[in-house]
């Protein structure tokens, strides 16, 4: 595409950014229903950072030198952050913490399943009908299964991600050039060498699609966990405001749902765009 | 590309006389019940089956007993309408969640498909419209379910809302891809061929995108369940998300194991239609491999 | 240098069957078996579909024979390995490895030191002219430079059998004179022992400039078994010698490209 018409595009983005940012403000100043005193239903950008976010130290449990707003203490921009901090800290462990262990398991596994012909073809049936159950409807299961222990959720987008990565592992091994097998084996190398020098760099590229999918999947069932019981964490702050009617507070957390969200893709985007340098698909990028 | 042992023998054997016929579908999926495959599902319920015996029943309950569930509570279990299900079956909460499923389905491609499609030819749609879906591409669609909540209140709107945005996005995203995708070598022959820009519209751009867009579909249609049963279990009187919320606080493992299968069919179910609805579309299309 | 093997690459009544999806059987080879003594170039020729690839899978170990048995320098053939190394048709060079690694390959998988590889991995690309490409990537080349360095993974492997199938068949015909070229330069290379080569094509001019012996198969099985005596270096007017044309006109009639039949040839003895 050519310089100006990209530049147009830009352009085009930027206005349509400002102008949805100036619509909520015009909104806001118009719809000022209040669900309690002091918290706006629509809360125009000013308000969100000054009054919403020292709201938000109610989240606050203690510590650290700086007292819960329950013992007493009064709101302030610290406890705001350091709430939102910890609360945000859950929420990634969560994450983070199934999609590695997910990721780990499922990639161990579909490497395993995929040594022999016979065992693809034994998992197959399985695999598709677990890939199938809808993952968001088992947090009852999990819930049931774990309680509402942090490691239960853990394991919760642990087996989300890990299903996904197994399935994708599983496919991919299968789809491998065959071409590229057998010149491996005419220059020499061994089975073992095979996995490793032709089978895993030969399913970098739909390991990037993987990677989306299980990213997806991890945020989506991380939400779901602390939306349905959970006692920490970003969702959690979220659906307890809510029970309250408090929409500017559920808005301003969703906005810093949303900057995670896009920054983790695009963490992997960056990942992958380095891993995959070897490949034209990645060139044409 | 290597060679294969499949097409060896075409090669081998090279091309005598009319080859079979292509709709043979019963072969192909009696073809896919090969042995092997079956014999893993059998181990997979063994398994299933052994496991329970050594475990207690509250933590997982054996195979035979959630089938035998499935059956019973399907058409009647009053034991639902006790914790204030308006339906006391399975078969009719799961209505309630296909019915909302489908709606939300159909809408959101409609919406999905026409954007995207658009954005692919106006590039003052796609400035405008990208990164309003590129960002909701990311973040999980869940998150605007408890505003959708507050504002529409419990019942069908907020659920079919959350899902149908859900859809929009992918089909957008899907389609807007498709459109421009295409190999333009089929644009230059139909103008070399003497079409307009309308005609190429209708008869180039739309069925050359069509067999993408479909696959989007098939792709969103299988989240679109997920999505349902988590809008019911965060507010809804009924459908298989209040069922699993309420067999869950009565500690009925096998309930939500029945349930979760009973919803696991259906989406799979849901899927094989779309695929042979999509076959019958895009059969022009060269057969992709097997597999998701 | 020791005694050349005369029985280096041996057939005995291969054959290759196939069950085709209405139950027919088709045998893709049938019953073939030849001998190939040490340092021969042997082109094999056919039409589509004649079984040549196959029995060239069979011969690297790709593909299990149905029947018979193939020996390789005493060895009978089970799977494959580096003795028999193998140029493809397709671009079988390693996309995510850069070009020095993915000639090394061979011998990295057989635990030669890093130094000692990378210096033979460097001669060899030297040899096929693509010393200033050494750290590219696989992607950045043309069609005619992965072949080149196809050609320098195999020899720097070090095998004693050498199996081509149709590798220059996707180029265009500059490229592929050129490539021949390489490959024979390669192929006579002084100070080590000349490999044994078994080329599939279906060009008959290549075979002519490249064999000491071509044979030609139909519907599985070798139909004639032709010695090229010229002289080598062959060139443009070797191709044009008496023995070299009544040739031409044998294996074209095996290929069914003879309109008129040929001229009474002169004898050649068929094996």
């Amino acid at each position: 595409m050519s310089v100006p018409a990209r530049k147009r595009e830009w352009a085009v983005s930027v206005a349509v950014f400002l102008a949805l940012i100036g619509l909520w403000e015009i909104l806001s100043l118009v719809y000022t229903a209040e669900a309690q005193p002091g918290e706006p239903m629509i809360a125009g950008w000013g308000t969100l950072f000054t009054r919403t976010l020292l709201s938000l130290s109610d989240y606050w449990q203690g510590g650290l030198g700086v007292r819960s707003v329950a013992d007493g203490a009064p709101r302030s921009y610290l406890a705001a952050i350091l709430s939102l901090g910890s609360h945000s800290g859950a929420t990634f462990v969560r994450l983070i913490g199934g999609l590695a262990l997910g990721g780990v398991l499922g990639l161990a596994l579909g490497l395993g399943v995929s040594w022999s012909r016979w065992s693809r073809r034994l998992v197959e049936l399985p695999t598709q009908f677990l890939r199938a159950l809808p993952l968001l409807a088992m947090v009852p299961l999990f819930q049931l299964w774990f309680g509402t222990y942090f490691f239960g959720q853990v394991l919760f987008v642990a087996y989300g991600v890990g299903v996904i990565v197994f399935a994708g592992v599983v496919n991919a091994v299968r789809n491998v050039p065959q071409i590229y097998l057998d010149n491996a084996r005419a220059l020499g190398a061994s089975r073992a060498q095979l996995y490793r020098t032709v089978i895993l760099p030969a399913i970098l590229p739909a390991m990037r699609s993987v990677a989306f999918l299980s990213l997806g999947a991890g945020w989506g069932a991380v939400l779901a966990a602390e939306y349905l019981g959970a006692q920490s964490g970003l969702g959690y702050i979220i659906v307890y405001a809510q029970q309250f009617g408090l929409l500017d507070r559920m808005f301003l957390v969703a906005l810093l749902f949303i900057l995670y969200t896009s920054v983790s893709y695009w963490a992997i985007e960056r990942l992958f765009a380095r891993l995959l340098a070897w490949s034209p698909a990645e060139a044409a990028r | 590309m290597a060679v294969s042992a499949g097409s060896m023998a075409e090669r081998a054997g090279g091309r005598t006389g009319a080859s079979p016929p292509r709709w043979l579908w019963p072969g192909r999926a009696l073809a896919a019940l090969d042995p092997l495959r079956l014999a893993g599902a059998a181990l997979f319920l063994a398994l299933w089956q052994a496991a329970s015996l050594f475990v207690s029943p509250i933590i997982l309950p054996g195979p035979l007993g959630v089938f035998q569930r499935v059956a019973a509570d399907f058409w009647s279990a009053p034991a639902l309408s006790y914790f204030g299900l308006e339906d006391a079956s399975l078969a009719g909460n799961l209505l309630y969640t296909s019915e909302n499923v489908i709606i939300a389905a159909l809408l959101g491609t409609a919406i999905g498909v026409a954007l995207g499609l658009l954005s692919a030819r106006i590039w003052f749609v796609r400035a405008a419209m990208d990164p309003v879906m590129m960002t909701a591409g990311t973040v999980p669609i869940l998150i605007a379910a408890p505003f959708l909540l507050i504002w529409f209140g419990v019942g069908r709107t907020s659920a079919v809302s959350l899902v149908t945005f859900y859809v929009v996005v992918i089909l957008y995203i899907c389609a807007q891809r498709a459109a421009l995708n295409l190999d333009p070598i089929y644009e230059n022959y139909a103008l070399t061929l003497g079409a307009d820009r309308r005609q190429i519209l209708g008869a180039i751009l739309i069925p050359g995108a069509i067999p993408e867009i479909l696959g989007g579909f098939r792709i969103a249609l299988a989240g679109c369940w997920g999505l349902e049963a988590v809008a019911e279990l965060l507010g809804s009187q009924t459908g298989i998300g209040k069922v699993l919320e309420v067999l869950a606080g009565a500690t009925d493992p096998q309930g939500i194991l029945a349930t979760l299968l009973l919803l696991g069919l259906t989406a799979i179910l849901a899927d094989g239609v779309a695929t042979l609805l999509i076959a019958r579309l895009a059969a022009w299309r060269a057969p992709a491999g097997s597999g998701a | 240098m020791a005694e050349p093997n005369r029985r280096m690459i041996e057939l005995v009544e291969v054959g290759r069957a196939y069950t085709r999806a209405d139950g027919q059987t088709v045998r893709a080879v049938d019953n073939v078996s030849f001998i190939v003594p040490e340092g021969e170039f042997v082109c094999l020729i056919g039409p589509s579909g004649c079984g040549k690839s196959t029995l060239l899978q069979m011969i690297a170990g790709l593909v299990e024979p149905s029947s018979g048995a193939i020996v390789v320098d005493g060895n009978e053939v089970d799977g494959p390995g580096r003795e028999r190394g193998m140029v493809f048709q397709g671009d079988s060079v390693f996309p995510w490895m850069r070009v020095v690694d993915n000639v090394e390959y061979g011998l990295k998988c057989r635990g030669v030191g890093a130094k000692e590889r990378r210096s033979v991995a460097r001669d060899y690309l030297r040899r096929v002219g693509l010393a200033h490409v050494e750290r590219a990537w696989p992607r950045e080349l043309s069609g005619g430079m992965l072949k080149r360095v196809a050609i320098a993974a195999v020899f720097a492997n070090g095998g004693r059998v050498l199996l081509l199938d149709e590798p220059f068949g996707a180029l265009d015909y500059v490229t592929r004179r050129q490539l021949q070229d390489v490959l024979l330069d390669l192929w006579e290379e002084p100070g080590r022992a000349v490999p044994t080569v078994i080329f599939v094509t279906h060009d008959v001019d290549e075979a002519l400039t490249l064999a000491d012996r071509i044979v030609a198969m139909r519907a599985g099985v070798i139909v004639d078994d032709i010695p090229v005596r010229a002289a080598r270096p062959r060139d443009t007017d070797s191709l044009l010698l008496a023995d070299m044309v009544a040739i031409k006109h044998k294996l074209l009639g095996h290929l069914g490209l003879e309109r008129a039949l040929a001229r009474p040839a002169q004898s050649e003895s068929a094996a």
